[in-house]
């Protein structure tokens, strides 16, 4: 795995261009550009806001406004980064057929790509809440958050180098993750809290979602500002929880690629 | 020190006739219909053994499909060897199906920086090589716009001059490469020919059986994915030429599973990027 993870890290100059690119392109011959990245989840956090905050929320539109963009940012990442990185070999398979390079760098092309793409949008919240709370404990939280955001593209990697595989051989793999997407958006505490599932002995649903670990240790942190004692040990407990998942899908990932990446290039 | 070093090395893999496998296919194949589409197996190269050191010059010479490219591939590591172990040491440049990988949104520039950092390069090591290749180039002001504007020729004309603008230790060369118009043709050959000089190995695949006998020091006659002989140029290109005349035209190989009388015969033209079904047949 180290000799891989320096081949990825020889690689870096060729990756990082291309995300860079990504980046641009992703707008390309729009009048408002990368402002769409942040437009995007403003306007439907706006609407949520309106519609679901008297329902969801704790009756404070901003603090829901928050939740809800900061839930939209974090779950948009983890969407995104599987089902657009799992057709990564499919669309970069000429630079397969032509260069050594470690398959792994074009899955994490498109994660490195979503993950900046979803870091505006947490910007936005990080102002939200400096503006509405007006402490320095936002940045506290925010400092508590990174290295969530670190596990979740970790995570995200991994998950998108699996489905990359699988889609080569296999490639209603993609569709499959698109629509295994839509559940998980309504089965994961984004728009509402997860007390709404307790309350109704669904609380289970929650604790077995991988997607809302990730969630949790980026968004409880940063909304709830500067810790409490209690708060500390519950975050502590889920960052422990988000390692263990995250070692196990690397290890997963670690797998597939030593079993598959001899044959793969036979199917693309 | 550039060394290249195959030991038995063969490379096999299932293809398919049909690209897609359907729904149907999963559930009934091995159950209790016999398969439309079985895998078919292909045998593209067959205990390889090839050995070269500094100033080494291999021809690979042999009939359409009969596994040269698929030789180069396996060389520059892109299709790894199914048995037996590979080890090449040198920076390697591949010269082969190098129009692929263009970003076609991006201007030339950009994509002179992408293929330079996928040949290895780093940004301080390209800083003094952008501009020669750009001049080599001839492309002028149309570096500046998007690549997906080029012509055919133009995006053959840029990949070649980045393509050929590394120092390599080890050169892989597949012949067929038709550059641009005539006066470009002129300067490629002869950029060739320096660049071909200066690697320390290079591996050749050619028709051209007279480029072969002169410049290199070593040929391969394959067949059927297998070394058929390797020795001095002269000799083999003789028996191979002769081979050839003897023979009626070779029969490219089949993979063990016949393709269906309905499917389409693969193409053969050697400029077309082979699929593994076209690599095989």
């Amino acid at each position: 795995m180290f000799r891989h993870l320096s081949a990825v890290w020889t690689a870096r100059h060729f990756l990082l261009a291309l995300v860079k690119l990504d980046l641009r392109l992703r707008y390309k011959r729009s009048v408002l550009g990368i402002g769409w990245s942040l437009l995007h989840p403003i306007a439907m956090t706006v609407v949520f806001t309106v519609v679901f905050s008297q329902l969801f929320g704790d009756g404070n539109p901003v603090g829901y406004a928050a939740f809800a963009l900061a839930g939209l940012a974090v779950w948009g990442f983890l969407r995104d980064a599987a089902t657009l990185g799992s057709k990564a070999f499919l669309m970069n398979e000429a630079y397969i057929r032509q260069s050594p390079m470690p398959y792994t760098i074009y899955t994490l092309r498109t994660v490195l790509g979503q993950a900046l793409h979803s870091c505006m949008a947490l910007a936005v919240v990080v102002v939200l809440l400096v503006v509405w709370k007006g402490d320095i404990g936002v940045f506290v939280g925010l400092a508590l958050a990174l290295p969530g955001l670190l596990l979740a593209l970790i995570a995200a990697w991994a998950v998108a180098t699996i489905g990359a595989f699988i889609t080569a051989f296999f490639h209603d793999m993609a569709h499959m993750l698109e629509v295994g997407a839509q559940i998980g958006f309504f089965l994961t505490p984004i728009m509402y809290r997860r007390s709404i599932l307790d309350s109704r002995g669904l609380g289970w649903l929650v604790d077995i979602n991988p997607a809302n670990l990730y969630l949790s240790v980026i968004r409880d942190p940063l909304l709830a500002g500067m810790p409490t004692g209690d708060g500390l040990a519950h975050l502590g407990h889920l960052y422990l929880s988000a390692i263990a998942v995250t070692a196990v899908l690397v290890a997963l990932a670690t797998g597939v690629v030593g079993w598959l990446h001899k044959k793969v290039i036979f199917h693309l | 020190m550039a060394k290249i070093e195959l030991q038995n090395v063969s490379v096999t893999f299932n293809a398919y006739q049909q690209k897609r496998v359907s729904l149907k296919e999963y559930l009934t194949n091995r159950l209790f219909l016999n398969s439309k589409n079985p895998p078919l197996r292909v045998r593209a190269l067959e205990d390889i053994n090839l050995s070269a050191r500094d100033g080494d010059r291999i021809g690979v010479i042999g009939h359409n499909g009969a596994g040269k490219s698929t030789l180069l591939k396996t060389l520059a590591g892109i299709y790894p060897p199914t048995l037996g172990t590979r080890e090449v040491e040198g920076k390697i440049c591949s010269l082969f199906d190098i129009t692929l990988g263009f970003e076609f949104e991006a201007t030339g520039w950009d994509n002179i920086l992408y293929r330079a950092y996928l040949q290895g390069e780093t940004p301080s090591s390209i800083r003094g090589k952008v501009d020669e290749i750009a001049a080599f180039s001839e492309l002028g002001d149309f570096l500046n716009i998007a690549v997906r504007n080029y012509s055919a020729g133009m995006q053959m004309r840029l990949a070649f001059s980045i393509a050929t603008a590394i120092n390599p230790e080890v050169l892989l060369v597949d012949e067929v490469l038709a550059v641009g118009d005539l006066a470009f043709l002129q300067k490629a050959k002869a950029r060739m020919r320096e660049l071909m000089g200066s690697a320390r190995v290079m591996v050749m695949v050619a028709h051209d059986l007279e480029a072969v006998t002169e410049m290199c020091t070593s040929v391969i006659w394959m067949r059927h994915g297998r070394i058929v002989a390797q020795g001095p140029p002269q000799e083999i290109v003789d028996r191979y030429t002769a081979a050839a005349m003897a023979l009626p035209p070779v029969e490219p190989p089949q993979p063990e599973e016949m393709p269906s009388p309905e499917s389409p015969a693969p193409a053969e033209t050697p400029v077309l990027e082979p699929t593994p079904q076209h690599q095989a047949a």
